[in-house]
């Protein structure tokens, strides 16, 4: 069985072309569209990576989604990814978010083409 | 008519502070009075009053000193001159100094009444008007962000579907379909790069890239703008001379919104050069000033046309014109040029080219 990606965004068209995508890639997609369910999911399913939208509709909601995934057991070595389709303003604007943000191992512009988002979520699971 | 607000009178004779006091009062004025500019001012500045009354002719501090000071300390204040001697002079001059309005002594209590009332008016119309205006401002602010919420996010998800579609569909699609998802597809680029260039535009009107100011080597900026349109060019059979001087003096500015003033410019070029042609960046300095200019071999825009190139959506070519833009490109170039301090200027001439001149103080 292929690796088991979570997706959480608010927006449910964002989260079905993006689970056609990794599934058709051989992922297991489960997919959250808020920021609760996303992190009772991180605990349940154990996914191998999450990939988080900011979800700046409701105030960046992605950013404690992040913080809680990362005070779980199972989340402090998941590999995150902050998706964003607006303009990353604060921590997240580089890679290297100031120390008191959790880490993130990648953050990504939307739309991603298939084929990077494929070849990223290879290389942080492998 | 408000009576929560304050009416000041500084007079150095009590009987017109007492006279303007009772008039004023018995129509539901709070009224204060000050016998002297000095006191006239700290009264002013603790309670902020709607309309001050002023005494040209007062010992010590003059009637016209108190206005500056008033008219540039205390907001939406309504000045209006007492005047004493008739004299029409002095009483144009505080009016160019900030007064509102004058009376001449002697008056009526329903003189004053009726001057007092009409500023109260004046001061609303101007309250009013500020608060449209802020107002007006916080749209155009609140428009990043509605762009970004509202149109980006969209296509975000639309181009997601796309690359969706295309990997779903494998090779089960037949050649016409491809090509229809294929045109699809550019058309939503296009649309994200307008997105795009509004956004660039409120956040220049926004000034929030003051901060990147740093000093700019315009050699690199011309290098970059080149390199990233090389290609471009090559296809169009399209030569660049780029002949900037290696001694160039250093700017103040933003690198990344110069490099894209010049592919923007350069790529405007590329429109409008045809196979064969050539553009060339050239750069002279002075004690003053730096300036670029990018010159191309094409087509040259009509006299009457290159006073609005400028303009948001403007189009030389109108409606049938084959090479579609965002039609903002430009207007582009002239903010991020307009936010360096500097200008950009185009000339021209039919069948023999076009000349962008970028002009930085140093």
């Amino acid at each position: 069985m292929g690796k088991k990606v979570l997706l959480v965004d608010d927006d449910q068209d964002f989260l079905m072309a993006t689970r056609l995508i990794l599934e058709n890639s051989g992922y297991t997609v489960v997919t959250a569209e808020d920021g609760k369910t996303g992190v009772e999911m991180a605990e349940l399913e154990k996914p191998d990576i999450a990939i988080i939208d900011m979800m700046m509709e409701t105030w960046g909601e992605g950013f404690s989604v992040i913080s809680k995934i990362r005070e779980l057991e199972c989340g402090k070595k998941m590999p995150l990814v902050v998706l964003s389709s607006v303009d990353l303003q604060g921590p997240y604007q580089s890679f290297e978010p100031s120390d008191e943000f959790p880490r993130v191992n990648m953050v990504l512009h939307k739309p991603v083409k298939a084929a990077d988002l494929i070849s990223y979520i290879n290389d942080l699971t492998s | 008519m408000s009576n929560s607000e304050y009416i000041l009178i500084i007079d150095d004779e009590e009987s017109i502070r007492d006279g303007c006091r009772q008039a004023l009062e018995r129509f539901g004025f709070r009224v204060l009075a000050a016998a002297n500019g000095q006191e006239g001012i700290k009264i002013a500045r603790e309670f902020g009053p709607a309309i001050a009354f002023i005494d040209l002719k007062m010992p010590t501090v003059s009637g016209m000193e108190v206005i500056e000071v008033l008219s540039q300390d205390i907001d939406d204040i309504v000045l209006i001159v007492i005047t004493g001697y008739a004299s029409i002079l002095s009483a144009v001059e505080s009016l160019k100094k900030g007064a509102y309005d004058y009376i001449p002594k002697p008056f009526t209590p329903d003189q004053i009444r009726a001057v007092a009332r009409r500023a109260l008016d004046h001061r609303n119309l101007k309250i009013e008007a500020k608060r449209l205006k802020e107002e007006k401002d916080q749209i155009e602010k609140n428009f990043i962000t509605f762009v970004s919420h509202e149109m980006r996010s969209p296509l975000a998800t639309i181009q997601q579907y796309m690359e969706a579609l295309r990997m779903v569909s494998g090779n089960c699609l037949g050649k016409e379909a491809i090509d229809i998802i294929e045109r699809c597809n550019k058309r939503i680029q296009n649309l994200e790069a307008l997105v795009e260039r509004w956004l660039d535009l409120s956040r220049i009107e926004n000034e929030t890239f003051a901060s990147d100011i740093e000093p700019v080597r315009l050699i690199a900026v011309v290098e970059r703008a080149v390199d990233e349109m090389s290609h471009l060019c090559q296809i169009r059979g399209i030569a660049v001379d780029n002949d900037i001087p290696a001694d160039l003096p250093e700017i103040k500015g933003d690198k990344e919104s110069l490099v894209r003033v010049l592919i923007n410019i350069i790529g405007n070029a590329t429109k409008y050069t045809a196979s064969g042609g050539t553009i060339s960046i050239h750069a002279r300095y002075d004690d003053h000033y730096v300036s670029l200019s990018i010159t191309d071999t094409g087509a040259g825009i009509p006299r009457e046309k290159l006073p609005f190139i400028f303009e948001p959506f403007y189009r030389v070519g109108g409606k049938e014109e084959h090479q579609r833009g965002s039609g903002l490109g430009l207007t582009f170039c002239k903010k991020i040029m307009e936010a360096h301090n500097g200008t950009i200027n185009a000339s021209s001439e039919i069948n023999k080219g076009t000349t962008f001149t970028l002009t930085f103080p140093r």
